[in-house]
């Protein structure tokens, strides 16, 4: 099994680079190799909306930078681990910078699912979703947002099965790793 | 007294002719009939160099009225407008609450269901109330490849509820009044039938690539995983 695991932290997000090494110590755990991407250590250009990924060369950014690997990576994954601090409800910009180019994974072409137009798929298959999302304390409408946000995701990139999850920075080791596992269980990982 | 400013923050990547940019820009020139001093940023630009991120906060601070078009990129704010409103946010963080300021929020999507962009908007929402703005409205247009960058002008054919949304809109933020939720259902409303905006997408998509020499190339998977 293969995990591409995406994490949006700024340098300064000491809590999520923790939640980073238990989502690793989980995952490898289960016998699972895990590709990482620290997006802010990483060359990637903010997606331009240009579409020649669906026209001109399709499936790839004309871009040649590291947004190649993450999106070749969480392609050919089992499983994909988005990371972020929880902003505003959604995504830490660093995350929206990889997650942008993720578009060059699905075709430009429209089918109908739960009622509504989404694009078709490209690949055979797509890796199970996992949003882990870090808030400082409680805050109902930011999780509400976040885990909606993680749903409509996997709705689009065709995810089999997803699960979103919310950590406080201040949880233990322990609170996370069980966290951890819970996710990997509601997305239907296998321990 | 000092004249009232709206400032528009475009969060479309695009260079030129986008469609935030034509449904921001229709809305600041409604206001600026009314007398708001107008003033448009790119952010595609204003990111670019530390002292343009420094004119774009001081021009946030100066807004009685800060207007966001965006467009929606996997299923959220794309990459420049959420950079930007974390910094919008660090920055007011760190200074004292001034005067009244709302935040007006128009986000487009390239599907035909204007309901893909409620999460942006709830995005949008929340960062109002975490940097001090007062939320006016979000309005959220589904279909807009249809506009594709063209510059609206008058209540007529597919964008006529468009423009009636943003009349709608100007008139209210320009009376200091809430806008009516009559503006999110206007610009709610669908452009044209799913069945032919879709179908013109299919076109549209073989005819670029067909330009491109990549008419066969359309359904390859490049990162396909293949043993040995």
């Amino acid at each position: 099994m293969r995990a591409a695991l995406l994490d949006g932290s700024t340098a300064r997000d000491a809590a999520l680079h923790s939640v980073h090494r238990v989502i690793v110590s989980e995952l490898t755990g289960i016998a699972c190799d895990v590709d990482e991407f620290i997006l802010r250590d990483m060359t990637i250009a903010y997606c331009t909306g240009c579409f020649e990924c669906w026209v001109r060369t399709p499936g790839i950014c004309k871009a040649t930078d590291a947004g190649h690997d993450v999106a070749r990576a969480v392609i050919r994954s089992d499983l994909a681990v988005f990371l972020t601090p929880i902003t505003f409800g959604g995504y830490s910009s660093e995350l929206k910078k990889g997650l942008d180019h993720l578009i060059g994974l699905i075709s430009p072409f429209f089918m109908k699912a739960n009622g509504e137009t989404h694009h078709k798929p490209r690949y055979s298959t797509y890796p199970r979703l996992i949003g882990v999302g870090v808030l400082p304390g409680p805050d109902s409408e930011s999780e509400q947002i976040f885990t909606t946000l993680v749903g409509r995701n996997a709705l689009n990139l065709h995810a089999p099965a997803h699960a979103a999850g919310v950590i406080r920075s201040g949880d233990s080791r322990e609170a996370v790793g069980e966290a951890i596992r819970s996710l990997l269980a509601a997305a239907g990982v296998d321990h | 007294m000092s004249q009232s400013r709206v400032l528009l923050v475009i969060g479309s990547a695009k260079q030129s002719r986008s469609t935030s940019e034509a449904l921001g820009t229709y809305l600041l020139d409604r206001l600026s009939e009314r007398g708001f001093d107008a003033e448009t940023l790119f952010l595609h630009r204003s990111l670019q160099r530390d002292y343009r991120v420094q004119a774009m906060l001081a021009a946030s601070d100066r807004a009685d009225i800060l207007v966001l078009a965006s467009p929606l990129y996997v299923d959220s704010l794309p990459y420049l407008a959420t950079r930007a409103l974390e910094l919008i946010a660090l920055h007011r963080n760190t200074r004292v609450k001034g005067k009244r300021q709302r935040l007006l929020a128009i986000v487009n999507c390239g599907f035909p269901e204007a309901q893909h962009t409620e999460t942006a908007i709830a995005i949008c929402r929340r960062f109002a109330r975490e940097a001090g703005f007062e939320w006016a409205a979000g309005l959220g247009l589904g279909g807009g490849e249809a506009i594709n960058g063209r510059r609206l002008r008058k209540r007529s054919g597919m964008v006529r509820n468009v423009v009636r949304s943003l009349d709608v809109t100007a008139t209210a933020l320009a009376d200091g009044q809430a806008v009516p939720e009559e503006a999110a259902r206007l610009m709610a409303r669908p452009l044209m039938p799913t069945w032919l905006y879709t179908l013109a997408g299919s076109v549209r998509w073989r005819r670029q690539a067909r330009a491109h020499g990549a008419r066969q190339k359309l359904s390859d998977r490049p990162y396909e995983h293949t043993e040995g």
